[in-house]
């Protein structure tokens, strides 16, 4: 039986550090945020999420009765699954 | 609306818009567009509550300006609104 179900950990931390972004970088990291590229062949099981864009806001009334304050965020969920 | 929950009503809808710039901030530190809109609404929220401070009273113990009196016990208790 092989039990050693973590024998790639290093590998699985070196990634883990190089996706995140250490203090002292990070000032000149986040002119490089946000990505926007999905992955050409994303993987199975796994989620992506598209980086936000700036886009149209709408006023701050409307913005609290529609849950949001981008347009492009606006996904009413009502009954029927919105067919 | 009575002007008192107009305002309030006002002040949460800046909250609203302030907190969903934090959010997107969060994300997009650097953008301008994000940022001049944050100070804006944050500019507009100050200046509701002064408002409100100056009409209606502490909205936080800590904006209670009264020295002689302390106004935060002057408002209606959450069981006494109507």
């Amino acid at each position: 039986m092989n039990l050693d179900l973590f024998s790639n950990i290093d590998g699985l931390v070196l990634r883990e550090n190089g996706n995140s972004i250490p203090y002292a970088d990070r000032a000149e990291r986040m002119d490089a945020l946000p990505q926007t590229d999905m992955p050409a062949s994303p993987q199975l099981a796994m989620a992506y999420v598209p980086f936000q864009q700036w886009g149209n806001t709408m006023e701050a009334d409307k913005a609290l009765s529609c849950g949001t304050l981008f347009t492009d965020l606006v996904f009413p969920f009502e009954r029927g699954g919105g067919k | 609306m009575d002007p008192r929950c107009a305002l309030l009503r006002k002040i949460k809808q800046y909250d609203f818009s302030l907190k969903e710039l934090n959010l997107y901030l969060d994300t997009h530190p650097r953008c301008q567009r994000a940022l001049a809109m944050f100070a804006q609404y944050k500019k507009l929220r100050e200046e509701a509550v002064a408002e409100y401070n100056d009409k209606f009273g502490p909205l936080t113990p800590e904006q209670n300006k009264n020295l002689q009196s302390w106004d935060w016990v002057a408002d209606p208790w959450p069981w006494e609104r109507s």
